[in-house]
């Protein structure tokens, strides 16, 4: 209860978002401005930030009568400037040759339809308490490619809160079937939180609660890669330059022509995109209060820095040391088979290349252990890489000869030195000490390829077979790498493979 | 009873207008602590609080049955009107109108049931009652059905806790007795204004994020 309490100071609640942030940032002019879209319109234009092209504005009977329809493109919105919740927008998909239009769901629309609608706008059947408003035409977003299975009919949106110049949180916000294709979350939209410095989606909420799948479209929704990302950032922050907003959310859309425009400005950004990033914004806020950001650039890069998820990459840059989770793939190569290749040779030189151009590989998961000082490999595994001659003839030579901690290296060695001269260079032997005893392995030396990286690794040879891992990779063959517990690891054949979900394995 | 108290009625004001009047600032505050430090909305600071006194004039029971014949013949009337597409004004001067009858119909029904209790509550508070519903109709169209039906039993609880504040007869004493109490309204309102921590409410909306904040 007590840390209950504790932590809950860091997140930013209804009084708190009021009263520290909004009152303080967000003056009353500016506010005014955010609400109404035309005129926020006119402030971002100037600021040179992208926003959909406005076609024209009717605000008036006379105006309408004498409107030119033939200068309307052939796809375009028409929306009220005051219009709550996204009511009275119509959607034209695109043109006929008699000048009318068609709309999203497939029907005809004339121009008299048009002014129809233009007139209810005028007589403020979509704005709030029925004062009148007056219509405009925008251009319509163009669906991105790669967002389209998350979009149920409408268009997603990035919503992004932007303080003293830094994008402090994010969130993708997907329109769903309950929604009616709007973005908005309070109507059922679907939120995904978004790491601030990649763009890639992390959780996802619908109505303050946590969701995997899209509910229509039934697809996951982490690990999304938000295109255009830093520029999607910069134009937030040049919103809130513009706007005079102290603490504002900006929502920017992605057309697949244009790029990233913004859509909106919000002088009250709702506070749900905390669930959605599972992250207390007020401790954001509090980090960067009083910060001078000298550019957008520079915003950016605090934010990436102190709210950035994955810093790995940055961490791999530095050092120049890729880092590891604890079970990563590795590929594995099977022994050089000498004796062959040379027959061949003498056969055919063509066949040969076709054949052993690429030398066998196998691909496994392998436990990277850094408690343990060598690494080893399963005794099947290792026959079934070409090895089989080799130990076998190991444990035929050390059948009758009894092991004790008393013994060294040298001396068993000596006892299998012909053995050992017989395999060269790539053999070695090990005494492992345990509780348990010692045992006396063989040790072959390998290549195997780690992260992208290949190395020589000595492994030494033991039965596994009841394990879960047939490899485990020890502080020897890892100097080329960062060790990170908590990193889950990507990508083993094909699927993303959670640490904790092996960890019944791993206490085999 | 306080001197000052007794100074008013010896004027010949009667008791229960001293009482009422010393008691919508404490179910004032009580309105903005609910949504301060628990979070319950309601429809402003008006709306619960004229409720809360429509209830002491025509009593819990009756006043909540009219209530709920109200919000639900208004709730069904704005459906059936949306599609005629009207303006907002003779719209609502529709449900007003529908409202109404169901309102005769109810006390004809309730006589007719010998409920007289039902028969013979006062007109002012049935009024009051009736033209709230502007204020859940504008709010149903504003943020939609399932928002204003969430307020609609946020204000409600409120009221009903108001209600029994008023007629506790501790607070009516406290009330009677030591009026200057009301000065200390001054200082929890002051507190409430700049209270800027966590609502309850918020801490189980927020309960998956609070539990991953580590530090």
């Amino acid at each position: 209860m007590f840390t209950l309490i504790k932590n809950s100071k860091g997140i930013l609640g209804m009084n708190a978002r009021n009263f520290s942030y909004i009152r303080p940032n967000n003056f009353q002019g500016a506010i005014r401005l955010a609400n109404n879209k035309l005129r926020s319109k006119e402030v971002l234009l100037k600021a040179e930030v992208p926003i959909p092209k406005v076609y024209g504005i009717i605000k008036n009977r006379l105006e309408l009568e004498i409107f030119k329809w033939g200068d309307l493109p052939k796809t375009f919105v028409l929306k009220p400037n005051r219009g709550k919740g996204g009511e009275g927008i119509k959607v034209i998909f695109g043109q006929k040759k008699d000048l009318s239009w068609v709309s999203t769901q497939g029907k005809t629309i004339t121009i008299k339809n048009l002014k129809d609608h233009i007139r209810d706008i005028f007589e403020g059947f979509y704005s709030f308490s029925g004062t009148s408003d007056i219509a405009f035409f925008e251009e319509r977003i163009q669906l991105l490619k790669v967002l389209k299975p998350y979009s149920y009919e409408g268009i997603p949106d990035v919503r992004v809160i932007i303080y003293n110049k830094v994008p402090v949180m994010a969130m993708l916000r997907l329109p769903t079937r309950e929604s009616g294709g709007k973005s908005n979350l309070h109507l059922g939209g679907v939120g995904l939180g978004v790491d601030i410095a990649n763009g890639v989606t992390t959780n996802a909420i619908m109505r303050d609660q946590l969701i995997e799948k899209h509910p229509d479209t039934k697809l996951i929704l982490s690990g999304i890669k938000i295109p255009n990302w830093k520029e999607i950032l910069e134009i937030a922050i040049k919103c809130q330059e513009a706007s005079g907003l102290g603490y504002i959310g900006v929502d920017v859309a992605i057309d697949s022509g244009r790029g990233p425009v913004v859509l909106e400005i919000n002088a009250h950004a709702g506070l749900s995109i905390q669930i959605a990033n599972l992250a207390p914004l007020k401790y954001r806020l509090q980090k960067i209060s009083g910060l001078k950001v000298k550019n957008e650039a520079r915003g950016i890069r605090i934010a990436q820095d102190l709210f950035g998820g994955e810093i790995e990459e940055e961490i791999e840059e530095i050092s120049g040391k890729q880092v590891l989770g604890i079970i990563e793939a590795i590929k594995i190569k099977h022994k050089v088979k000498e004796n062959e290749e040379t027959n061949k040779d003498r056969k055919d030189k063509l066949n040969i290349e076709k054949q052993e151009d690429k030398p066998e590989e196998m691909e496994l998961r392998a436990k990277i252990d850094t408690g343990a000082d060598l690494s080893s490999i399963d005794k099947s595994l290792a026959k079934n890489l070409g090895y089989a001659e080799i130990i076998d003839e190991f444990d035929e030579a050390i059948k009758n000869i009894k092991i004790d901690t008393a013994l060294t290296k040298e001396i068993l060695d000596e006892q299998i030195k012909d053995k050992l001269e017989k395999w060269g260079d790539g053999i070695d032997t090990v005494i492992i000490k345990s509780s348990h005893g010692a045992t006396f392995r063989l040790v072959i030396k390998m290549n195997i390829t780690l992260s992208g990286v290949e190395i020589i690794s000595k492994m030494s040879v033991t039965d596994r077979s009841n394990l879960e891992f047939p490899i485990i990779i020890g502080r020897k063959s890892l100097g080329k790498f960062l060790v990170d517990p908590s990193k889950k690891s990507k990508a083993i054949f094909g699927k993303e493979v959670n640490v904790t979900n092996n960890k019944n394995n791993l206490e085999k | 009873m306080s001197e000052i108290i007794n100074l008013i009625l010896s004027q010949g004001v009667d008791v229960d207008t001293v009482y009422l009047i010393l008691t919508l600032p404490f179910i004032a505050t009580l309105i903005a602590a609910f949504r301060q430090l628990i979070g319950i909305k309601s429809f402003g600071i008006y709306t619960p609080l004229v409720l809360t006194f429509a209830f002491w004039a025509v009593g819990l029971k009756y006043g909540l049955t009219i209530f709920i014949i109200i919000f639900l013949t208004g709730t069904v009337v704005r459906y059936v009107l949306k599609n005629f597409r009207l303006l907002y004004m003779p719209r609502m001067a529709l449900v007003l109108t529908v409202i109404s009858l169901a309102i005769l119909v109810l006390l004809t029904v309730g006589g007719y049931l010998q409920k007289t209790g039902l028969a013979s509550v006062s007109i002012l508070p049935i009024l009051i009652l009736i033209t709230l519903i502007e204020k859940f109709i504008s709010t149903q169209v504003e943020k939609g059905f399932r928002t204003a039906a969430f307020l609609s039993v946020e204000t409600l609880a409120i009221s009903i806790a108001g209600y029994y504040f008023i007629i506790w007869d501790v607070f009516r004493g406290l009330v009677l007795n030591h009026p200057e109490y009301i000065l200390l309204l001054f200082a929890v309102n002051v507190f409430l204004g700049k209270w800027t921590g966590v609502r309850l409410s918020e801490y189980l909306r927020f309960r998956e994020v609070i539990k991953n904040i580590d530090r």
